[in-house]
Order: C-alpha cells, then sequence, then structure tokens
C-alpha cells in the first residue's frame, strides 16, 4: 500500500515591536539607514558595569497581543539569561524570558484559502533583546571569503516578541495564512510595522512529518524566510523533500536549514549543528516583572478592535462585501477613517468604496499612511454628501477631492479653486454653456443640422463637451433636451 | 594635626569656612599617598593632574560663593572597578589593563556632584574574586599596620589607602565581605549596605545578585555622610530601591540603646575563631549592655551552608557577567586566526588562574544536568537563610559577629590554598546573601594588628547598625590613622 503524509508544522515569529526606544536603554530603535553604531549607548553595547531597565512601553505592546491572542498575561513574569557567544551579542548573553514568559497560551482562528476555518494553538509568546549585525566585507556579502567582520550594534537590545504556535499547523499555505494572520494583528495593534522584507517580522519554521506506517520523521527547522511567498516556497520545497527520503526508507536528520530563495532550495546550515547550552538563569540585573492588575485593565480597556473583530463588524454593520471588509481590517486607521466618515453622516458602501479607491490611491503615491494624511474624515463625509445629494458629479468630486488633498484645503475653497459649483448647471447657466459649445464646433454642428449624423456621433460628441464644461454638473437628460432643441 | 589625619567632615567645614584651600587639602593627601605607596601598593592609577584640576575649579567656584556640596573639597579613592569616563578601569586585570570607560558610574557621579575629589583608583582582587588583594594582575598591596600582611580583599587598596590616610572616603564593592573584611584587617569602618541601597551603574559586577557599593572611613560620622551622598535612587539600576532614605547622620545623637536586642548567632559560636576577635566581641557586648541593650541568642542553623552556596551563586552570575570579555569590542583582544581562537586566546592571556578558577566553576553549575543539582539548589539554600534571618530579626535588632575568624593574614600565607582564602568570607558573605546590611568597625588592636568586629541589620536596618556603632565609637573610640611607622 502507498504511504501517505502528514505535515506537521510549528512557527515562531519575531515580532519587532514598535518601541521609540530599545528594551533596556533610551537609545533609539530607528536603525534603518542609521550610520552604523550611532544608535547606541553602554547598555546595549554592553559595556562593563551598565546595566538594563526594562522598556514599560514594550511591556504593553506585548500584553496587547496576548491579550489578542486570548493568552494568560502573566502578572508575574521575569527575565533570563541565554547564555552563548557570538560577536552581534554585545554582552555575550542574550536578555529573553524562560520559564514565565510574560504571555501563555492562546489561539488563533482565521480562514484558509478555501474558506475553511482552521484555529491554532498558541504555546507562548515571550519578550527578548535583538543583537546587533554582522557585516562581512566580502563582495556577495556572506561570511565565507571574507578576511574580517564588521558589528553595527544599532539593533542591539531591538525589543522582539516571539510568538511560538503549537506544532497545529498542516500545510505549508496554512502556515502562510497563519503568518498573515499574526502580521495582520500586529499592524491593528500598532505593535509592530510587520514587514518581513525588512526583518520588522522574521519567520522559523520547524517542519516534519508523520508518516501512515507509524513512523514520525525528525524535526527540520527552515530559516531565512524572508517574505511570505518564500515561506510558502520553502515549506512546500521541504514537504516534498522529506517525502521523497522518508518514501525511500530513508531518515530526516534533525537539523536547521536555510533557505535560498534564489535556489529555491532548503540546504543544511554549516557549523550549527552542535547542540547549545545556554546556561539559563534569571536574570540577577531584572527584578521580577509585575504587570499589576490595573494595569493590566488599563491595557485592555484601550485595545482597539482586533482585525477579526473589525471585518465581521464591516459585514454586518455597513453591509460591505467580505472582500472589501478584508481590505479595511488590515489596518486599524483605515477602518478607523472609514468609521469617521460614516459618522460624519457619509453613505457606508460609498465611503468604503471612495477610501479604498481614491484615499489609499494618494496614500500610495505619496508613500505616506493615515497619521500624515490632511484630508480629515470628515471632509470627506461633507464631499460625499454632496454627491449623494446630486449636489456634485462624481467627476466634479473626484476633482475638488484631489484640490482638498493637494492643497490641504477645506471643502469650499476647494470647490472655488476647481471652478466648481455645487448644485445642477441648469437653465440660462447651461444654454450658455451650449452656445459657447456649439459656437466653437461649428462643422459638427453643421454636420447635424445637415443630416449628416445619422448614429448620433456628432450629438454624442457635443454632449461630451459640454458635460465636460460643466464637469459632469449638468443632468444628461436636460443637456439632451437642450441639444435636440437648438440642433433641430 | 596634619590634614591627611582630618575626618572628611572636618575637611569639608574647613573648605566651607576658608581655612583650606581644596588645592592645598589635596596637594597633602597627594603627598601622603606619594610617601607611603612605595610601600603600600594600594593605587593602580593615581589622578594628581586630575584632582589637582578639579581642586582649582572647586575653589575658583568656593572663591564665587558657590557651595558645590556636602564632600566639597574632600578627597576620595575608588576601587578599580567603578567606571570613570576618561580615566582607565582596569579591575586589576590583565584583561582591562588599558580599558578607558565612556561613562562614570553613578556613584562616582553622585560624589562629584557633592564635591569630592577623586585622587586615585585602588588596587584589587582582579574582577573583585579574591579577599587578599594577592590576585590583583598588577600588584599586591600591603597592611598599613604590617607591610608583610594582606590588607585583605577584594577592595583591599581602598581599605588600606583610606586606613593610612590618603583619603578620609574611599569605596569598595563588597560581594561576600569585600568590603568588611579588608576594613576589619585594616582598622576602619568598611559598610556594606542593604542589597538596593545604593546604585549598582557602573561598578563592574562580579556576582550581580549579591553585589552592593559601600564605603569606609575612620569616623562613624564619615561613614554617614558618604552614605548620605551615595545612597540615592538611580533609575539606570533597576535593583536600586525608589524609597527615600533615613537621615543617616541622626544616628550620631543615639546615646543610649535602651529596649534595643542584640543578637549573637548561636552557630557562630562553634567556629574557630582567633583570641583577640573574641576578646573584641566581648568588650563590644559589654559597651552595648552598658548603653542599656539586652543580649539574646538566635539561630540560624542554614548558615553553615552559606560558604558552599556562596561559592556557586557568585561564580555562577560571573560566568555570564565576564562573558563579554572577548575581545570583540573593548580591553584586551588578541591576535587571532579565527573567532573561535580569537575567544580562546583572549579569555586566556586576560584572566588570572582564581578568575578562571571561579567561572569554570559558574559555567559548570549552569550547565544543564547540573543546574538543578547545583544553582537551583543554592538558591533554595538562599531563599531559607533569608527566612531564617527574618525569624533572627523578629528576636534581635542587631547581630553583633565577628568580621573574619582570624587576624590579617601573611601574603603568601593563604594563596596556593583556596579553600582557606574563602573561609575568611565565612562570617560576611552570608549577609551578602540575605541582601542585609553589614558594618565592620575597628573592635580594638592586638600586637600592632587591628581587629574587627561586625553589626548585621535587618533589611533596610541600617540605623538599626549605625545606631549600635554610635554607642560603640563613644565606648572603644574612633579607629586610628595607619601608617604612623612607615
Amino acid at each position: 500500500m502507498a504511504l501517505t503524509f502528514q505535515t506537521v508544522i510549528g512557527l515562531e515569529i519575531h515580532v519587532q515591536l514598535a518601541t521609540k526606544s530599545k528594551l533596556f536603554c533610551a537609545c533609539s530603535t530607528d536603525y534603518i539607514g542609521a550610520r552604523p553604531n550611532s544608535n547606541v549607548c553602554p547598555v546595549c553595547l554592553g559595556q562593563p558595569g551598565s546595566l538594563p531597565v526594562v522598556n514599560g512601553r514594550a511591556v504593553e505592546l506585548a500584553v496587547m497581543v496576548g491579550l489578542a491572542l486570548g493568552s494568560t498575561v502573566q502578572q508575574a513574569t521575569r527575565f533570563h539569561r541565554k547564555n552563548y557567544f557570538y560577536p552581534d551579542l554585545s554582552k555575550d548573553y542574550q536578555i529573553s524570558q524562560y520559564d514565565l514568559p510574560i504571555c501563555a497560551g492562546g489561539r488563533l482562528s482565521f480562514r484558509d484559502d478555501d474558506g475553511v476555518e482552521v484555529s491554532v494553538a498558541i504555546t507562548r509568546a515571550h519578550l527578548e533583546e535583538d543583537a546587533g549585525k554582522l557585516v562581512h566585507p566580502s563582495a556577495d556579502g556572506r561570511l565565507a571569503g571574507a578576511r574580517y567582520s564588521l558589528v553595527d550594534y544599532n539593533r542591539s537590545g531591538v525589543p522582539l516578541l516571539e510568538i511560538v504556535s503549537e506544532p497545529d499547523i498542516t500545510s505549508p499555505a496554512h502556515a502562510r495564512r497563519y503568518t498573515e494572520e499574526i502580521r495582520r494583528l500586529v499592524r491593528c495593534l500598532g505593535v509592530s510595522d510587520g514587514d518581513m522584507e525588512s526583518g520588522s517580522l522574521r519567520v522559523d519554521a520547524n517542519i516534519s512529518q508523520k508518516v501512515s506506517d507509524g513512523r514520525w520523521g525528525s524535526r527540520v527547522e527552515i530559516k531565512n524566510m524572508n517574505s511570505l511567498r518564500s515561506l510558502e516556497r520553502a515549506l512546500e520545497y521541504e514537504v516534498k523533500r522529506q517525502r521523497k527520503v522518508l518514501g525511500e526508507g530513508g531518515e530526516i536528520r534533525q537539523e536547521t536549514r536555510h533557505w535560498d530563495d534564489g535556489e529555491g532550495k532548503t540546504r543544511p546550515m554549516r557549523g550549527k549543528e552542535e547542540a547549545h547550552d545556554y546556561r539559563y538563569f534569571p536574570d540577577p540585573d531584572l527584578p521580577p516583572l509585575i504587570v499589576e492588575s490595573d494595569r493590566l485593565k488599563g491595557i485592555a480597556a484601550v485595545m482597539p478592535e482586533l482585525p477579526w473583530q473589525a471585518e465581521s463588524r464591516l459585514v454586518s454593520a455597513y453591509g460591505l462585501s467580505d472582500d472589501d471588509a478584508k481590505i479595511f481590517a488590515e489596518s486599524a486607521d483605515t477602518v478607523a477613517y472609514l468609521d469617521g466618515c460614516i459618522r460624519a453622516g457619509a453613505d457606508p458602501k460609498r465611503a468604503a468604496n471612495w477610501i479604498r479607491t481614491e484615499v489609499l490611491r494618494v496614500l500610495n503615491e505619496q508613500k505616506i499612511d493615515l497619521a500624515t494624511f490632511t484630508l480629515e474624515a470628515s471632509d470627506l463625509a461633507s464631499l460625499l454628501a454632496l454627491v449623494d445629494g446630486g449636489k456634485l458629479s462624481t467627476t466634479a468630486a473626484k476633482d475638488v477631492f484631489d484640490v482638498m488633498v493637494r492643497d490641504g484645503v477645506a471643502l469650499e475653497p476647494a470647490m472655488t479653486a476647481s471652478g466648481v459649483t455645487a448644485g445642477l448647471v441648469e437653465g440660462s447657466q447651461l444654454e450658455d454653456i451650449a452656445d459657447k459649445i456649439l459656437a466653437e464646433n461649428e462643422e459638427a454642428v453643421e454636420a447635424v443640422r445637415s443630416g449628416r449624423d445619422p448614429k448620433g456621433k456628432k450629438v454624442k460628441f457635443l454632449q461630451g463637451l459640454i458635460m465636460r464644461e460643466t464637469r459632469g454638473q449638468a443632468d444628461v437628460a436636460q443637456v439632451e433636451d437642450l441639444l435636440r432643441r437648438r440642433l433641430i | 594635626m596634619e590634614l591627611f589625619e582630618c575626618s572628611a567632615a572636618d575637611l569639608a567645614r574647613a573648605v566651607r569656612e576658608g581655612a583650606h584651600s581644596v588645592a592645598e587639602i589635596v596637594e597633602v593627601h597627594l603627598g601622603r599617598m606619594d610617601r607611603l605607596e612605595p610601600v603600600l601598593s594600594a593605587i593602580v592609577t593615581p589622578l594628581k593632574d586630575e584632582a589637582r584640576a578639579r581642586a582649582a575649579a572647586l575653589d575658583i567656584a568656593l572663591a564665587r560663593g558657590e557651595n558645590p556640596g556636602p564632600l566639597t573639597g574632600v578627597p576620595v579613592i575608588v576601587k578599580d572597578n567603578f567606571c570613570t569616563r576618561r580615566i582607565r578601569t582596569t579591575c586589576s586585570s590583565r584583561m582591562l589593563e588599558n580599558w578607558i570607560p565612556p561613562y562614570d558610574a553613578t556613584v562616582v557621579s553622585y560624589l562629584e556632584r557633592a564635591g569630592a575629589v577623586l585622587i586615585g583608583k585602588a588596587n584589587m582582587d582582579e574582577f573583585a574574586m579574591g579577599s587578599s588583594t594577592e590576585h590583583s594582575a598588577f600588584f599586591t598591596t600591603s597592611n598599613p599596620w604590617d607591610p608583610s600582611r594582606v590588607p585583605g580583599g577584594s577592595s583591599g587598596g581602598s581599605a588600606a589607602s583610606c586606613a593610612a590616610g590618603y583619603a578620609p572616603l574611599t569605596f569598595g564593592s563588597d560581594t561576600g565581605g569585600s568590603i568588611r573584611q579588608p576594613a576589619a584587617f585594616c582598622g576602619i569602618y568598611g559598610f556594606k549596605p542593604t542589597y538596593g541601597m545604593v546604585s549598582r551603574y557602573g561598578v563592574v559586577p562580579f556576582a550581580s545578585s549579591l553585589d552592593q557599593i559601600g564605603p569606609f572611613a575612620r569616623t562613624l560620622e564619615d561613614l554617614l555622610l558618604a552614605m548620605e551622598v551615595i545612597a540615592e535612587a538611580d533609575e539606570k539600576d533597576a535593583t536600586c530601591s525608589r524609597a527615600l532614605r533615613p537621615d543617616f547622620r541622626k544616628a550620631l545623637d543615639v546615646t543610649d540603646l535602651k529596649g534595643k536586642r542584640v543578637g549573637l548567632v548561636r552557630e557562630f559560636e562553634g567556629y574557630d575563631i582567633d583570641g583577640p576577635i573574641v576578646d573584641a566581641l566581648a568588650r563590644a557586648r559589654a559597651a552595648l549592655l552598658d548603653a542599656g541593650a539586652t543580649v539574646v541568642d538566635v539561630s540560624l542553623p542554614t548558615v553553615s551552608h552559606g560558604l558552599a552556596c556562596y561559592y556557586i551563586i557568585a561564580p555562577a552570575e560571573a560566568s555570564s557577567n565576564l562573558a563579554r570579555f572577548d575581545g570583540v569590542r573593548y580591553g584586551l583582544s588578541a591576535e587571532a586566526d579565527s573567532l573561535i581562537d580569537l575567544y580562546h586566546r583572549t579569555r586566556k592571556a586576560g584572566f588570572g588562574p582564581e578568575v578562571k578558577r571561579r567561572l569554570l566553576t559558574g559555567t559548570y553549575v549552569l550547565s544543564s544536568g547540573y543546574y538543578d543539582a547545583y544553582y537551583n539548589k543554592a538558591l533554595k539554600v538562599v531563599a531559607i537563610l533569608r527566612d531564617e534571618f527574618a525569624r533572627a530579626f523578629g528576636e534581635a535588632d542587631v547581630i553583633l559577629a565577628p568580621t573574619t575568624p582570624t587576624l590579617p593574614f601573611r601574603k603568601g600565607e593563604n594563596i596556593g590554598d583556596p579553600i582557606k582564602m574563602y573561609m575568611s568570607d565565612l562570617f560576611t558573605l552570608p549577609a551578602n546573601m540575605a541582601g542585609l546590611p553589614a558594618l565592620s568597625l575597628n573592635g580594638g588592636y592586638s600586637d600592632g594588628l587591628p581587629v574587627g568586629i561586625q553589626l548585621i541589620g535587618p533589611r533596610w536596618g541600617e540605623m538599626e547598625i549605625f545606631s549600635a556603632a554610635a554607642v560603640l565609637e563613644k565606648a572603644l573610640g574612633a579607629p586610628r590613622l595607619a601608617g604612623g611607622d612607615l
């Protein structure tokens, strides 16, 4: 009988917390693009005699994630030292958590690509400090071939939250979905920018195979998956590799493998084979970390709406489609903006449509986020109110919108600046415009009058010109009527 | 009376009143240092130019009518594990022989703020591991009462320089007795505060859960003055208390101890203690009774395991604290062909034998498979010891005990026998393990050698100790200046 296999995956996700200062000192966490070793102090450089002091904000962010995942937030927790020698580790130990992580247990549920509900148990989430970065001056930036290495400690001490899942994940696609959900969560909570490419969110996977003949393949750890796509590809590769080995009666070596995105392969990491003895012990420089009940309640009280909560609310309260709701729930700011518009009187679907197409477009073009976007939700709502009231055509409204965004002005001045008036262009105003257009297009007028426009193309052309001149603010029926009278 | 014989309080007063300039005071103390240093070898780095410049600046400030602080013009010396900005900080180790810290220890900045003048950095056992300064990588300090003997350790240079009048106030760190044992050997006050009373920030650690910073002085008033300056909250040290400190100098007004109970530890009776120390304890006991105190027996059944547990916990923490000396960022960096080679060569060349012994012990007791048998078990014993102390302090307000089992030993006498060397910490390390304040004070002299005794208080019970010490100073006299015949 042919063998069948079951994939078993557990993920460890390191989330870089979006604090201004590092986990144990006041240095800036803004290391991207910073001059090497410019955001450093005696503490994060591990200078003899320096001591760590816990950043309260990092604790709060960790608690928020714990609350969102339904973890038990441990009110008495502590830090351990994980001892190992490596040049990027400024003290030659990492301050991490061991027996008492700040968040214990929890669960994350999501729908997979086929809409099936999946639930993954969370083992724990703990706080720890990041290490510095080694820079190898070889041609390809790799260690091999470099004559020396440089260390940049700007990242040393940046706070990380390591979220560890149970081995509940059964496919590479689910691993990708789980990671997407974690990313959406941390973004919505404002806990991290969740950017995998820049390393704000790093995923290590443990993957093994259970074989139908009762064998269990050893667990293999995969590292260096820098995007959701490479995570899924790496795991797919590994599933195939492990099944092939096991299918041929071989054994899987327990090891750490490195994903090579260019080659599309995992390969064993050299020199990482020996078992480490990290000699964990409680860090005597840090007293037990107590999260008082009041503080915990305070954090719970200011928890934003979670993405999955927002998603279902947008569908049920506003009648948004599932797809739209998902796009909005990607970021708490976007949800808040939509809520603001609707609170200010805008029609939910129109507001959603405008935000998705116009607002997000501008944000994308200008590479900014809603926090720095000048147009208030209430301003957008007043603009949309004019559209709803038939006072402004969609075309005109978009012109006004662009001016409001470009010049950072309110609705009225933007309308003046773009030469649009609220309300229909009709009566003598419309007649004047029509006369002007007809005067400018004598050829077309002549053609129509002499019956050389059997398909009405010229009439349509003239009608378009009038509509453009009124910025869509004329009633099409009125324009047609007017033209018919004028062109007889 | 020479200026170097004066107390810090007297010098600060003289400066305030304009009787002496800071420059004059500093010069006299530098002169004293110059004269005795060839014999004592207490100082790793003298700071003559820095001290003179600072004295001149202080004199100018004083002339402008400023009052920089309670220690204005007082020369001070700190142990060479206190980080000093732009001034090398060696920990008496080859590893840090040329290391210049980019920052000041909190205690150093508090002293500076109070107007003190740092005139030197004192010799110590390498990384504070030792009881004699014989484990300094540079030289051994001599006891100013008898240069053939050790001054004690690890803060031996600080103790010897205070006793000999280089400075009226010096500072050290105490992990298992490293302030009190050399204070006893040099015949002066040496105080280890409650864990968390004084900031450890910027003092290169030996064992973080046990280390505490404290002063040496030749008068109780000076000791308390120093405590008022250094015992302040510090947001850079998470283990340093944020609570307000008492007004320590109030203890100087105490004349009687009516209603106070002085505890004697039953388990300490069984140890072999030098006769003069037993006699000094009896004199102290009589003086305390005279002042109205009662004497009670207290019991610390687990204290006999203290030494064993200390030599598990302290090396364990040290093995992690000293890992950072790897040749990558600062200090000694050996020529090497590879990363692992760099680690091996640097640490082989940089650390002395006693440090290596403790790092090996500490690494071993934290290893998987041994953690529970050693480190974890030691922590459990410490928890029991803390409970026993808490119970004892229900029955007594302060404990009177020996500081050391012996008088100052001769150089070389114990160097080949680590266990015997470790034994000199027997009576001091329980206070570190329980986080308690403890004071060594002079209880008299025997054949020209000082005899130290110890007062141990409950957590945050500094005032209990200082009150008893005030009574004892009045009855037994303040320490004498050492080095008179050198």
